[in-house]
């Protein structure tokens, strides 16, 4: 790396200052159980909006998935769409705001004790506990892998110090501050990412002569497609693979479905919404939030397909040739090499802010999963500050020890997996729960367990990415995976959750008509 | 051959991207002072 290692350092520590003080200014407006788990329902359209949009978009969303676009192309733009239609206009409008109204009318604090509101079962709110406390510890490793990795070369010291320090220094203000504290710093960490992304295409487009010199050259360039990927379908970066390949499997099923659907029941969002005072202040966030989302992930996507055009003019080579087979390692590089050092530091800070923000948001999900909804749940303990801080500080533990001992191989699929896994459990009973008048409990049970399930099975036996990495299929048949091609590229997500939503659906529908006066609407 | 992109799937995806969230802009705008607590949302 060019950039001063001083420079670099104390630019690093002077954020991360930064980021403590506003998680204090959090912690002094803190006052009681409701400002640590819902931020007083009060919290500012800015915040929620940069808060929402900073735990959404992680480190993997801007380097893996950048990574991606710079590898399949430009089709990851549809990821996109369904970033800012379902993610953000979906989400507040339909979701949002009734999400707001009932947990605000229920005295709902954390997902799963909305669940359980809803649909009046102590069981559903284990369940959803559960599937929380088990899965995201997983993601929440992820990110930490992702933050350790960035800090280790930046201030110099060891990984195993880097990974400590991180889940600490994110642990201090969430533990103390609670979700007040979460939010402010989000909305910091939230301002320097847009700083960042936006320096960043502007930089891009200079580097490739503008956005249509740039796409021109990219479309040139289609016959440089490495021959497995144009076997796989793969038909250049400014157009979609073949109809029905295996890349477009992957795109369509994994990246843009998966994760775009991904993102509509994850609990550390869903809470977002129960911070609002009122329906006008979801309202206002939307503004932001859409053009938040579109330069974030569609910067990402536009800079990685575009980052091919520098390495070939740079080196003859592609970005995947030019960053040894690593996708990874493809954006981090095109900011080293074609960026001035300046910006080199500013994108690093917005890497760890965009790490942070999702981790933080994860330490208070995980911790108030297992205090409010797990273990305290009809105690008195259920709803102290303390016994919360006590149960983030346990996940946080978890966490970490995971980031150790878990294969990388299993830790890189752990984003799509914790996201895949939320929409198949929760979605049709969030959605049905949160608009039908007479809820069915039996149905959101057999939902939420069909989905689960069926998302691992589907994930452990059938599809490639993850079959093989955990390995099950393999010691149980001798086989990585029990279906051929193209059933290893359709993502968990496709199979599981149209089964979960019919589930629900009918089921729904049933116990509507054995009790005539449950409308549903 | 629009913007350079060849491919028409690639420009709809690029048009919707920026045209919800030009959506979204529109929307705050036109319900800033909707939902209000006095309201009786």
């Amino acid at each position: 790396m060019a950039v001063n290692p001083i420079t670099m350092a104390a630019l690093v520590l002077i954020y991360l200052a930064a980021t403590l003080i506003i998680g204090y200014m959090g912690y002094k407006k803190t006052k009681n159980t409701e400002d640590y788990l819902v931020a007083g329902r009060d919290s500012h359209p800015v915040i929620i909006a940069l808060s929402y949009g900073a735990t959404f978009i992680s480190t993997s969303a801007i380097i893996g998935f950048g990574g991606q676009a710079a590898n399949l192309g430009m089709g990851l733009i549809w990821l996109t769409v369904l970033n800012i239609g379902l993610g953000i206009l979906l989400a507040f409008v339909l979701f949002g705001k009734k999400t707001r109204e009932i947990g605000q009318r229920l005295s709902a604090v954390t997902f799963p004790d909305l669940m359980c509101k809803l649909y009046k079962s102590p069981l559903l709110q284990y369940i959803a506990g559960f599937i929380i406390v088990i899965s995201m510890p997983l993601y929440t490793a992820a990110i930490l892998i992702g933050g350790a990795r960035f800090i280790e070369p930046t201030l110099g010291i060891s990984y195993s110090t880097s990974l400590i320090l991180f889940a600490l220094i994110t642990a201090v203000y969430v533990v103390f501050g609670g979700l007040i504290a979460v939010m402010y710093t989000d909305a910091f960490q939230g301002t320097i990412m847009l700083i960042g992304m936006t320096v960043l295409l502007a930089l891009t487009l200079v580097a490739v002569g503008g956005f249509t010199a740039g796409t021109t050259a990219l479309t040139n360039m289609a016959s440089l497609v490495p021959k497995a990927l144009a076997d796989q379908g793969m038909t250049g970066w400014t157009s979609m693979p073949v109809l029905g390949s295996p890349i477009w499997f992957t795109l369509v099923t994994t990246i843009v479905l998966g994760v775009g659907i991904g993102v509509l029941a994850q609990p550390q969002l869903v809470v977002r919404f129960m911070t609002a005072k009122d329906n006008r202040s979801l309202n206002r966030a939307i503004l932001i939030g859409g053009p938040f989302i579109l330069m974030m992930t569609g910067v990402a996507f536009t800079v990685g397909a575009l980052s091919n055009v520098y390495f070939y003019q740079a080196s003859g080579k592609i970005a995947i040739d030019a960053a040894g087979g690593n996708v990874d390692a493809i954006v981090p590089l095109f900011i080293n090499g074609a960026m001035p050092d300046i910006f080199v530091i500013i994108f690093m800070l917005t890497l760890l802010a965009a790490a942070m923000s999702t981790l933080s948001a994860l330490y208070h999900a995980m911790g108030t999963a297992l205090i409010c909804d797990l273990w305290g749940r009809g105690k008195e303990c259920a709803l102290s500050m303390r016994a919360h801080q006590y149960g983030i500080v346990l996940m946080m533990v978890v966490s970490t020890v995971l980031a150790f001992l878990l294969p990388v191989s299993i830790i890189a699929r752990a984003t799509a997996m914790f996201m895949g896994l939320c929409a198949c459990a929760f979605l049709p009973a969030f959605a049905v729960g949160v608009y039908a008048k007479v809820p069915s409990t039996k149905a959101a049970l057999y939902s939420m367990v069909a989905g689960a399930v069926i998302w691992f099975l589907w994930t452990a036996f059938f599809h490639a990415a993850e079959a093989k990495p955990l390995g099950i299929c393999q010691a149980i048949f001798g086989k990585v995976t029990l279906l051929g091609s193209p059933w290893t590229a359709v993502d968990p997500i496709v199979i599981a959750l149209p089964i979960s939503m019919v589930v629900m659906v009918l089921m729904q529908w049933q116990s509507g008509k054995q009790q005539p006066s449950a409308v549903t609407g | 051959m629009l913007l350079g992109i060849p491919d028409p799937q690639i420009l709809i995806g690029y048009g919707l991207a920026i045209g919800l969230a030009l959506a979204c802009i529109v929307y705050g705008i036109l319900n800033w002072n909707k939902g209000g607590s006095k309201d009786g949302s």
